[in-house]
């Protein structure tokens, strides 16, 4: 890039001064800085009320001590940080979280790969299918839950009559309650709501690769598998890599979903970060909203963490520089 | 040129005003809570209600009315802002952190408040006549450290709820009157297919069911003014449920079932018996579908049943200029056609004299009116117990696959510890 920059400068610079002075005035693309504050103005406004002044009253909330009434007592240091860190249900809860976001992730991204080569195929009613593919996407997220809930019912749910009709098993299971299940049917819920955004990703991605890339492996005798394998997969990667870095975002946040589907279970037995954060401040003995916000920075740093982690390990730069 | 680049600075300017507002518009506020106590100053002319919705239906269409009444005998105007009951806790703890709370305030707790200093007492706003018309067993829970803050609403009794049919069908001719009656029925309600006993102990309210069987074993939260959680008798009480559980005459995973999942496989008529209260009996008689009858609940040893009451209550924040207005609220929600109206509308029961003998006329709450004066309550009156309640809902299902002593140990260590 620089070097073309170079390549051009000495034909356009024979009169210093001259070319690049009318340039600037004209206005193509360079503009002082006080009108680009300008422009920019909206945006800034935008990020400072919406994302920096919430997350400095966060902290300022984290290092504060309230009574249960929400009655501001004080400063408390770093006190609520410390009560965080040695909570005795901490463990589990982090444990629920990488199993949630690892699970949900890792399922959504496989079979949304399968379904988008599925989907990019001319077949009749496609249009249809991908429009149905989008509604749980369209439907909010609690609604979606309370559904799944009715569903997983262990009394009348629709899941347990079917299989009891089917005789697969003689007793009522119940998914939501029972340890053994209760984290699987969440993860199955986390995976439907997933999934069209998912698709729809790979979707671009696919129909981003040239045909002739394609045609030519196939004339040089490249078996289906070989050519998905080394071309398809390949060229996927950046909407793998978006896919997997926006997913994982979301499902850590992830919150109407546990929240709405773990609503009996009591304790924190499978919580995630986020629904801890809710129930330190709404719901625990605690009901402490300082606890809560050191919680909430807590999370904010561990979900910035993951994603630098994971940028690192698939090569970011390399990735976005093709 | 210039013009233009005037123009859009302006635009630029209003847009990063308005965000700014909007921004502050959520966080600091001027509010003036736990301040003065009202006297001097601007007069208030309009407070706010923050109320919790019994039901859809009736709730705000009931302070609707409400505010226009009070407007027009007082003049005070009352902004009503009707809040769910999984979102309330949350609401009014924002608006106190942002310093800004309701003037009155409707929800089940109020000794935390009190301790924070932040209510009026009866003294201030509570006409004297009202103060007397209220049923001494809610003026005692109601009272925090000798000030009477807790000014109840409404009030309800919990009773047993038995399936008639299904007692039928079970060879059951009248409701259990001990324990062990309630087992033995319990075992021929499982033998017709269905669940015995409804036992919610998951997080809704699983100290309610648990206060109900504690009651009538002669436990209790508190005794001596000191924490009692672990008191022998609560062990056995939760000793009993787990066996009722490990049994199979309850439903499956008890720990896991709220309140409202019980009543509504009770609705359903594949319940034999549930914990239940005055607005279950209104489900029950609009769907029409299950057969059932009320009964006192069974003690432990055949002894006069006691049942557990729960009252809500209505404080009022000290705000600066607002004593007087608060008052007049009061005056008028405790005149017997707004309160009755109210009570009966939601389908709950009386917490004043006067209201006991209006409701006399309605043979179905009959049942637990007479236990009403009686009625024992959680110890609201203690700041604690907010807190202890919280672990309780959290913990106590923790029994059901646990050590019921071991489980109550930790909670009366909590409560030692101050919650």
């Amino acid at each position: 890039m620089t070097t073309t920059g170079d390549v051009r400068a000495p034909s356009a610079g024979t009169t210093p001064g001259g070319p690049r002075a009318r340039r600037r005035s004209s206005g193509v693309g360079r503009v002082s800085a006080p009108v680009a504050l300008l422009w920019l103005a909206p945006a800034i406004a935008l990020i400072v009320g919406v994302v920096f002044f919430p997350a400095v009253m966060l902290f300022r909330a984290s290092r504060s001590e309230y009574s249960i009434t929400g009655l501001y007592k004080g400063s408390a240091g770093w006190d609520n940080y410390a009560k965080v860190l040695s909570y005795p249900d901490l463990p589990v809860v982090l444990k629920n979280t990488v199993v949630w976001v690892v699970a949900v992730v890792a399922i959504t991204i496989v079979l949304s790969l399968a379904l988008a080569q599925l989907l990019v195929k001319d077949f009749p009613g496609r249009r249809f299918v991908r429009w149905a593919v989008i509604v749980p996407w369209a439907a909010s997220l609690v609604i979606t839950s309370q559904l799944f809930v009715l569903l997983y019912d262990s009394n009348y749910g629709l899941i347990n009559h079917v299989l009891m009709k089917l005789h697969l098993i003689s007793t009522p299971i119940s998914f939501l309650g029972d340890d053994r299940f209760t984290m699987a049917s969440m993860v199955v819920v986390g995976v439907f709501v997933s999934l069209p955004f998912t698709i729809f990703v790979f979707i671009a991605g696919l129909n981003a690769i040239p045909d002739d890339v394609m045609e030519a492996a196939e004339v040089d005798g490249a078996s289906p598998w070989q050519r998905w394998r080394q071309i398809t997969f390949p060229l996927l990667r950046p909407a793998m890599l978006i896919a997997t870095v926006l997913n994982t975002i979301y499902v850590f946040n992830s919150f109407p979903i546990i929240y709405t589907l773990n609503d009996r279970n009591p304790g924190f037995g499978h919580d995630t970060l986020i629904t801890f954060m809710y129930k330190l401040a709404f719901k625990s003995q605690e009901k402490d909203v300082g606890m809560s916000a050191a919680t909430g920075i807590i999370n904010v740093l561990v979900i910035l963490l993951v994603v630098l982690v994971y940028l690192r390990l698939v090569n970011w730069r390399e990735e976005t520089s093709r | 040129m210039s013009t233009t680049r005037r123009q859009m600075m302006l635009v630029g300017a209003a847009a990063t005003g308005a965000l700014v507002l909007s921004a502050c518009g959520g966080g600091t506020g001027a509010g003036n809570a736990g301040g003065d106590s009202g006297d001097g100053g601007d007069k208030a002319t309009s407070i706010t209600l923050m109320a919790a919705e019994y039901s859809k239906d009736n709730t705000k269409a009931f302070w609707d009315a409400f505010a226009k009444e009070y407007k027009s005998k007082y003049g005070y105007t009352l902004n009503v802002n009707v809040v769910s009951w999984d979102n309330i806790d949350q609401q009014s703890s924002t608006m106190i952190q942002n310093n800004q709370p309701p003037d009155i305030l409707n929800l089940n707790a109020y000794a935390s408040y009190a301790k924070d200093g932040l209510l009026y007492g009866a003294d201030d706003v509570l006409p004297s006549e009202v103060k007397s018309d209220i049923l001494p067993t809610f003026v005692k829970y109601g009272t925090y450290d000798g000030t009477f803050y807790g000014f109840p609403d409404l009030s309800s009794a919990r009773a047993l709820f038995y399936n008639t049919d299904l007692f039928a069908k079970a060879g059951i001719s009248a409701p259990p009157t001990t324990w062990a009656e309630l087992e033995a029925d319990a075992q021929k309600v499982k033998a017709t297919g269905n669940t015995g006993y409804a036992m919610p102990l998951g997080p809704e309210e699983s100290q309610g069911e648990f206060s109900m069987w504690l009651f009538n074993n002669g436990g209790d939260w508190k005794a001596d003014g000191k924490w009692a959680v672990n008191s022998e008798k609560n062990v056995e009480t939760l000793t009993f449920m787990k066996k009722l559980a490990d049994a199979g005459l309850t439903q499956s995973n008890p720990a896991r079932t709220n309140r409202a999942d019980a009543f509504d496989l009770f609705k359903s008529g594949k319940a034999g018996m549930v914990v239940g209260f005055s607005p279950l009996a209104g489900d029950l008689d609009k769907d029409g579908t299950v057969k059932y009858a009320v009964a006192p609940f069974p003690s432990n040893d055949g002894s006069e049943s006691k049942t557990f009451g729960v009252t809500d209550y209505l404080m009022a924040f000290k705000k600066k200029g607002n004593q007087d207005a608060v008052k007049a609220f009061y005056e008028l929600y405790y005149s017997k056609d707004q309160i009755n109206t109210f009570i009966e509308k939601e389908g709950f029961l009386p917490v004043t004299t006067s209201g006991l003998e209006y409701f006399q006329k309605d043979d179905k709450l009959k049942v637990y009116l007479d236990t009403l004066p009686n009625a024992r309550l959680t110890p609201t009156d203690d700041p604690t117990w907010d807190k202890i309640k919280l672990a309780v809902q959290q913990n106590l299902g923790g029994a059901m696959t646990g050590d019921p002593k071991a489980v109550l140990d930790k909670l009366q260590q909590t409560a030692e510890n101050g919650g």
